[in-house]
């Protein structure tokens, strides 16, 4: 519910605002005509190219902002709820600005990428407003920690029990608890189910092994079975909390750098309209 | 066999410490299983891994009980053991002491490489976060943000300061500052290609008039500049500021093929609807839109036998307007549906018989007696001679052929079948002096009656308006007429344009109705509400065609800026001096 409230922050007041500000765009460009037409270089064109600039880098100046909030007296969801509409309101005041005119240039790159900025800043509300319920739903009343640490539990009974076993089981389970791997490299935290995942083929080779074996070495590889799986569930929730991790900051991944090049690109932009004037 | 075992571990402190034991079996079982004597319990360890027997000769031996074991760094099936050497099993290491008395072998194991079986604590180890990974914001930030800064920023204006590379990159298929266009150039500035130094010639300095007046050099004013006051209304309208005075205020390019001209219609109505409150001096009528607010059609008609100013009258078209035009025209008789008489029998006409278009299809080539009326209106003055027709233009030049040609009919030798006139000349015979005295005579008097008739009933008197000048006898050397002078008005409304090819969809007759007009007086140019009933005005109509200013006028009007003469919209505005000068 926290992350609602980012939305609804103070009575949606930046909401407010981001429209007021969007609807007097919309009316200073129906209201002027220019005989040169609709664009940036025009009174109102350069009106609403100033106020986007600024909203731009102002909103950028959130990064700082959010490692720093303890020191100013807005607060971090003030600021981030301002963030999501103003940066909204920048499609309108943006397109308005360029007076819908695009093409192959430096112009139309700034704008484009300020589009890509927006949207996956879109993608970033969508994931904190569902991912965290999610996250939720997977780890119950566990922790990562505390799924890591059952883990290891496991990990102790399954040696203990393959002690005794035959090589070939000992040495596929073993693998299991030396070689199971959480995490890694933006793939593997993605991949939440690795199709060769040592848990995983020691639980199928268990499973096998079981209809082999006699007496107690039955009873054991039951034994073993079951922790495997047991094993495989933990497991298999740890990295899905991994993947839901990732997926909560991997679209910063791409507001971030898109970001900056859209401070480039902006910077550009208006050299540009100003060296060839 | 007895055997001495020493087992090596380390206490908390890591300090070794070790503690023996005594074990008899034959042969020693080694491994992590639980039958083992030699119980090692560790995963890398065999259930069974190997065993340690004494042969009949008392030696003692290793034998691996799957495969090989690993004595002394090399892989042996089994063999003899000596003290001193090593035998790894696993991560355990067993080494052969000297053996004691009463006992058949001293080992000692150590664990070397204990196992790091705790999951929890490879937790630090696991890469759990994106942070951890080669993803880097920060770093992704700088590539980005550098990569567009060097390619659209930093390389055009390296570029731009550097000309003579600037001239070579332009002609390249993408130039550095191609990024920069906003838009495409106009048409007729698409020559220009990716070379932006023809109009930005100086960073961050608007484009100059100088740069547009290098090719455009004889643009017009917008009023021709030929009087102070003039000069004053040009200096305080559109001098006011430099932006005013700039071509680039009102011409902005890259705007797509037809951007850099204006169409709207504010560039005019701001002065032209309250002209006469802003300049209180002027002859020109307010103007707001052309649907509505505009004036009739000033025609500029020719005023027959003036010249230089006073030859283009300026006359606000009404429905009492007349062309003095000085010839007679009924165009209903040219284009009478039934046919007129020709040397080459009956035939039907239709306009472009005699109004053939100019080259640039606006309007229409001037109409002469030679190439349009003379087929027909052959200027034949004798029936008798149809070979004979009195020259077109002067009217001394009519009456000496005339003249003449009486005169050398009746004197010279001409057949007398060609003339036949009673007692004036015998065939073959000489004349005699009071013959010829007879014979001039009734020359003179036939070419007075011949001419009185050219002039009063036929032949010329036929299209011209011919006055007497001195009443007499047909005979009466101080007879003689006037021929009222031709002002055919070429350009009826030359501060506008028609394009006449643009309309060409139309017939002639949907604007010009001349079926039925009688008399060359008639004027033919419709009148504006013609136009009105298809072009609009300022706003634009769904149902209209475009009915702005610029539509039918154009700005640079006024002379040119460097002097020269420039043409008017449409063509050059009738000049009757000029016309005279190409006759000659």
């Amino acid at each position: 519910m926290r992350h609602r409230s980012l939305l609804e922050y103070r009575s949606y007041r930046y909401l407010k605002w981001a429209s007021v500000l969007s609807l007097a765009a919309i009316l200073v460009y129906s209201w002027f005509s220019f005989p040169v037409g609709r664009y940036g270089g025009t009174a109102v064109g350069y009106t609403l190219g100033t106020i986007g600039a600024m909203i731009i880098v102002s909103l950028m100046w959130l990064g700082m902002q959010k490692r720093r909030y303890r020191a100013n007296t807005f607060g971090l969801q003030g600021w981030v709820s301002a963030h999501i509409y103003l940066g909204t309101s920048l499609i309108i005041i943006a397109t308005l600005h360029a007076g819908f005119q695009v093409g192959w240039n430096v112009h139309t790159l700034a704008y484009v990428l300020m589009l890509a900025v927006i949207f996956s800043g879109f993608f970033g509300v969508y994931v904190y407003l569902r991912l965290p319920r999610l996250m939720t739903e997977n780890m119950g009343e566990d922790t990562y920690d505390s799924v890591i640490l059952k883990i290891a539990d496991i990990d102790r009974d399954i040696r203990r029990v393959a002690m005794a076993m035959p090589d070939e089981i000992s040495r596929v389970t073993e693998t299991s608890v030396q070689r199971t791997h959480i995490g890694g490299g933006v793939l593997a935290q993605f991949r939440d189910r690795p199709k060769k995942c040592p848990t995983l083929l020691a639980t199928k080779f268990l499973e096998a092994s079981g209809k082999t074996l006699k007496g107690d070495d039955q009873q054991r590889n039951h034994e073993l079975y079951s922790l495997m799986l047991r094993k495989k569930k933990l497991v298999e929730r740890a990295r899905t909390d991994i993947r839901f991790k990732a997926a909560l900051n991997l679209w910063l991944y791409f507001h971030v750098p898109l970001s900056f090049a859209l401070l480039a690109a902006l910077a550009a932009h208006i050299i540009s309209v100003f060296f060839y004037w | 066999m007895k055997l001495q075992l020493s087992q090596l571990t380390r206490n908390r402190q890591g300090q070794p410490v070790q503690t023996e034991q005594t074990l008899h079996a034959d042969p020693l079982r080694i491994g992590r299983g639980a039958d083992c004597k030699l119980h090692l319990p560790d995963p890398r360890v065999k259930l069974h891994h190997a065993t340690i027997g004494m042969s009949i000769d008392g030696n003692c031996f290793v034998e691996a009980a799957t495969g090989t074991i690993k004595v002394d760094g090399r892989f042996e099936r089994s063999m003899r053991i000596k003290p001193g050497q090593k035998i790894s099993v696993g991560p355990f290491e067993i080494v052969v002491l000297p053996t004691p008395p009463d006992y058949d072998l001293a080992i000692s194991v150590e664990l070397l490489d204990p196992l790091n079986n705790d999951f929890s604590d490879r937790r630090s180890t696991l890469n759990t976060g994106l942070a951890g990974t080669r993803l880097s914001k920060r770093g992704m930030s700088w590539m980005a943000a550098t990569a567009v800064l060097l390619v659209f920023l930093i390389w055009p204006v390296m570029n731009a300061f550097n000309s003579h590379e600037r001239e070579i990159n332009a002609k390249q298929f993408i130039a550095p500052d191609t990024s920069w266009n906003p838009g495409a150039l106009s048409s007729a500035h698409h020559s220009f290609g990716r070379d932006c130094a023809q109009c930005h010639a100086t960073p961050f300095v608007q484009t100059k008039n100088e740069q547009c007046e290098h090719c455009h050099k004889s643009i017009g004013w917008h009023f021709a500049l030929n009087s102070k006051k003039a000069v004053a209304l040009h200096e305080s309208v559109f001098m006011q500021s430099d932006d005013a005075a700039r071509c680039a205020s009102c011409h902005r390019d890259h705007k797509g093929p037809l951007g850099l001209i204006r169409q709207d219609s504010p560039l005019c109505t701001q002065c032209h609807a309250e002209l006469k409150t802003r300049h209180p001096e002027t002859i020109s009528p307010n103007i707001a839109d052309f649907s509505h607010d505009h004036p009739a059609f000033k025609l500029s008609m020719l005023v027959p036998g003036k010249v230089g100013n006073d030859a283009v009258e300026r006359v606000p078209q009404d429905e009492k307007t007349v062309e003095k035009s000085n010839l007679k025209f009924p165009h209903n008789l040219h284009l009478t549906k039934k046919g007129i008489r020709s040397p080459n029998g009956k035939i039907t006409m239709d306009c472009k018989n005699c109004h053939v278009p100019d080259e640039n299809g606006i309007r229409f080539k001037p109409i002469t007696m030679k190439e349009h009326c003379q087929d027909c209106h052959s200027l034949e003055f004798e029936p008798k001679a149809t070979n004979r027709q009195v020259p077109h233009g002067n009217i001394e030049d009519v009456i000496s052929t005339v003249n003449e040609f009486y005169a050398q009919t009746a004197l010279a030798d001409v057949p007398i079948d060609v003339l036949v006139q009673e007692g004036v000349r015998r065939p073959g015979e000489r004349l005699q002096p009071a013959q010829r005295q007879s014979a001039l005579q009734w020359a003179t008097e036939k070419a007075g009656k011949t001419t009185r008739e050219l002039m009063e009933d036929r032949v010329c008197f036929a299209c011209h308006e011919i006055s007497k000048i001195s009443a007499g006898k047909d005979n009466d050397k101080s007879i003689s007429w006037k021929i009222a002078a031709i002002a055919i008005t070429q350009h009826w409304l030359p501060k506008a344009r028609f394009p006449h090819h643009k309309h060409h969809s139309k017939d002639c007759s949907s604007c010009h109705n001349v079926e039925i007009s009688k008399a060359s007086s008639d004027i033919a140019i419709p009148a504006i509400k013609k136009c009105r009933e298809c072009h609009g005005g300022n706003a634009t109509a769904d149902d209209k065609a475009p009915g702005t200013c610029e539509t039918c006028h154009g700005f640079h009007v006024g002379g040119s800026r460097s002097g020269t003469p420039i043409p008017l919209p449409g063509g050059l505005p009738y000049d009757p001096k000029q016309k005279a000068a190409q006759k000659k």
